[in-house]
């Protein structure tokens, strides 16, 4: 069962992906803020982590930055509620980009594409 | 003494004297008058005057004398006179060239009127002249304009004309600037061609003439050592007058004048008169051409002061779009989070109500009223991104390959072929990437229905003049101009938001990117769009 990591300030939004991503079958672990997703990341690995862009007080962009020096091994998904965010080319660190909807369709198939694909690479890796 | 004429009549008929013409009638009553004018030299009162002398009277030889110093010194003066209405005459002409030089600040009338001068029998009455000008980026004297008859048949004519007419120079001048300048240019185009010499050239004549800044008369130019030969030749001529332009000091032009059809001796005085001349000329066509690049400076500080406006526009424009980027960001924010929960959670609830439920209509409506409200916001925030178009060079065909690869599964699920013919040696194109794509992908799948049979849409690209043309031909959507003309309208009265802007932005995103948008319909072919992506960098519009 993969991991995931969902980052995001709105407590809804989190219950929200928890609750559609346990039915894909992912375990899921939230956190409201950089601070709890670097204390939820100590010591625990994580297939995946999915990241909204705009925290209070602080920019997702900055722990993407973060995640990709420290945990380069674990792909992160960006979601905002602005797609320009696509021309940020800080933006372009992630391995995969969704604009926020009601409908996690779109969501839920990135996470299945970016989890493929490194599964993918790890098995070329061996 | 017995008189033979009337000169000590104090009043006579006109039979008494045959030099007293009609007009000179108060002639009859004045002796005094009569005597200074009609009897110094007539015969009778001489031979009155000898038959005194005969007579051995002692003032007959005294008043001889008189007599001769006093018809020399008449001829002297009737002589100076002729002189002086002369110099009247000359005075008059500059005067009148005068004026017409200082009211002018168009070179090629100012030119004009200079080789006009010279060559008609009203000014200076040479037969021809050639102007050249000094050109000191190239740093040559280049021949600029000629005047006057190439043979003796064309002086003829000319010259008839002229008499016929009876100009005065200003007229003159006027005549040639708008009849004949061109003619005369193409006429003299082979010897304006080859008098062009290199202001380095020290050792040339003209040059030297130029240096000098002083008036050169070339006699015997075909045996001259300074003359060089091929000049000679060129100009036909043995005599000829080179008049430097001077003004302030500085290098204009020379004038070379000749009488290559009278062949008249160009004198002294001739040389002179066009020295005089030839000051107001060059000043006058030192000040045309500074007009003219007062002009390109002037054109240009009001080009730049344009600029400058247009500016200050744009940063109060930009100063607007930041206000309206950052209002559009926090609606991003504050909206779509609540309306994600909402419709994500009656999807959720959706997922789980069987279908049986009496409440799963709501929470359709719910998801559905969510997914229109998404829509609204996802135009707003478009429409606010296309306040920012940001534009480099991009490659067409990535441009259309994105846009199809990003459209293949809504199109395929609809049942769509899509085909994309590109065309040959596309240069990049000057765009908003982002914009284009947008608008690429919401051509082809935008929300117009009445779907046709023939469910294909082929894209063409074309290299045009300072651009490519991107068609893109939709034979499956079927609708009429008018109402296709009203989809391109934004927040169009009748349209609600979210009700499919698409069209209407796209048309907005390119006009702001200054790139032209045809939306063609025919209720039987389809819809035909036109984009026409500039390949050169212009200006923000």
């Amino acid at each position: 069962m993969s991991r995931l990591l969902v980052v995001d300030d709105e407590a809804n939004i989190r219950l929200l992906y928890a609750e559609e991503l346990k039915d894909e079958g992912y375990e899921v672990v939230t956190a409201a803020n950089s601070a709890e997703a670097a204390e939820k990341l100590q010591g625990s690995t994580f297939d995946l982590a999915v990241l909204d862009i705009k925290l209070k007080n602080e920019s997702g962009i900055e722990l993407l930055q973060k995640l990709v020096k420290e945990r380069h091994d674990m792909p992160v998904i960006l979601c905002s509620a602005f797609s320009c965010y696509k021309d940020d080319f800080s933006a372009w660190l992630a391995d995969g980009y969704v604009v926020k909807s009601g409908d996690l369709t779109e969501l839920k198939q990135e996470i299945a594409r970016v989890l493929a694909k490194k599964a993918q690479k790890a098995k070329a890796g061996a | 003494m017995d008189r033979g004429c009337c000169w000590d009549s104090k009043e006579i008929e006109q039979a008494d004297c045959p030099r007293i013409s009609e007009g000179e009638e108060e002639l009859l009553v004045s002796k005094r008058q009569r005597n200074l004018e009609k009897c110094s030299d007539c015969p009778r009162f001489l031979s009155d005057l000898n038959r005194l002398r005969e007579e051995a009277n002692p003032l007959a030889p005294v008043l001889i004398n008189l007599l001769a110093e006093y018809n020399r010194q008449k001829t002297q003066i009737q002589s100076l006179i002729s002189f002086l209405d002369n110099k009247t005459l000359e005075i008059r002409f500059l005067h009148e060239l005068g004026y017409v030089l200082q009211s002018s600040v168009n070179l090629d009338e100012v030119l004009s009127v200079a080789l006009t001068a010279i060559t008609a029998g009203k000014g200076f009455g040479m037969n021809r002249a050639f102007l050249l000008l000094c050109d000191r980026e190239e740093g040559v004297l280049k021949g600029y304009l000629g005047l006057g008859p190439r043979n003796l048949e064309e002086a003829s004519q000319v010259w008839d004309e002229i008499l016929q007419n009876d100009m005065d120079l200003q007229t003159l001048a006027q005549n040639f600037r708008l009849n004949k300048l061109s003619s005369e240019r193409a006429k003299f185009h082979d010897v304006l061609e080859q008098l062009t010499i290199p202001l380095s050239n020290k050792e040339h004549i003209i040059i030297k003439a130029l240096d000098g800044k002083r008036p050169v008369m070339v006699e015997g130019a075909f045996r001259h050592p300074d003359v060089p030969p091929e000049l000679a030749r060129l100009l036909g001529v043995d005599a000829f007058l080179l008049m430097p332009l001077i003004s302030r000091n500085r290098r204009v032009g020379m004038i070379i004048a000749d009488n290559c059809i009278t062949h008249r001796t160009i004198t002294e005085e001739d040389m002179r008169s066009l020295e005089t001349f030839s000051f107001p000329v060059a000043f006058a066509i030192e000040r045309a051409s500074l007009y003219d690049k007062l002009q390109v400076e002037l054109n240009r500080v009001t080009e730049a002061g344009k600029k400058l406006k247009e500016q200050q526009e744009l940063i109060v424009r930009m100063e607007n779009m930041a206000l309206v980027g950052r209002i559009t960001s926090s609606i991003a924010h504050s909206v779509r989070n609540p309306l994600m929960i909402i419709g994500g959670f009656a999807r959720s609830m959706l997922k789980n109500s069987p279908e049986s439920d009496p409440k799963r209509t709501f929470i359709e409506s719910i998801v559905a009223e969510t997914r229109h409200l998404e829509g609204v916001l996802d135009e707003i925030l478009n429409y606010s991104d296309s306040l920012y178009p940001t534009r480099d060079f991009w490659d067409v065909n990535q441009l259309v390959e994105t846009a199809l690869r990003d459209t293949a599964d809504t199109l395929t699920s609809l049942g769509y072929a899509t085909a994309y013919i590109p065309g040959q040696e596309l240069p990049a194109v000057y765009i908003d990437f982002k914009q284009l794509s947008y608008c690429l992908r919401t051509v082809l799948q935008n929300d117009i229905t009445g779907l046709g049979v023939d469910r294909s849409i082929v894209i063409t690209s074309q290299r045009g003049e300072e651009c490519v043309i991107l068609r893109v031909e939709d034979h499956s959507r079927h609708i009429s101009q008018a109402e296709l003309d009203h989809l391109l309208v934004p927040f169009s009265e009748t349209r609600d938001l979210g009700a499919g802007l698409g069209l209407a932005l796209c048309k907005t995103m390119l006009e702001k990117q200054g790139v032209p948008f045809v939306a063609q319909a025919d209720l039987h072919e389809g819809i035909r769009y036109s984009i026409t992506l500039p390949t050169r960098k212009e200006e923000q519009p």
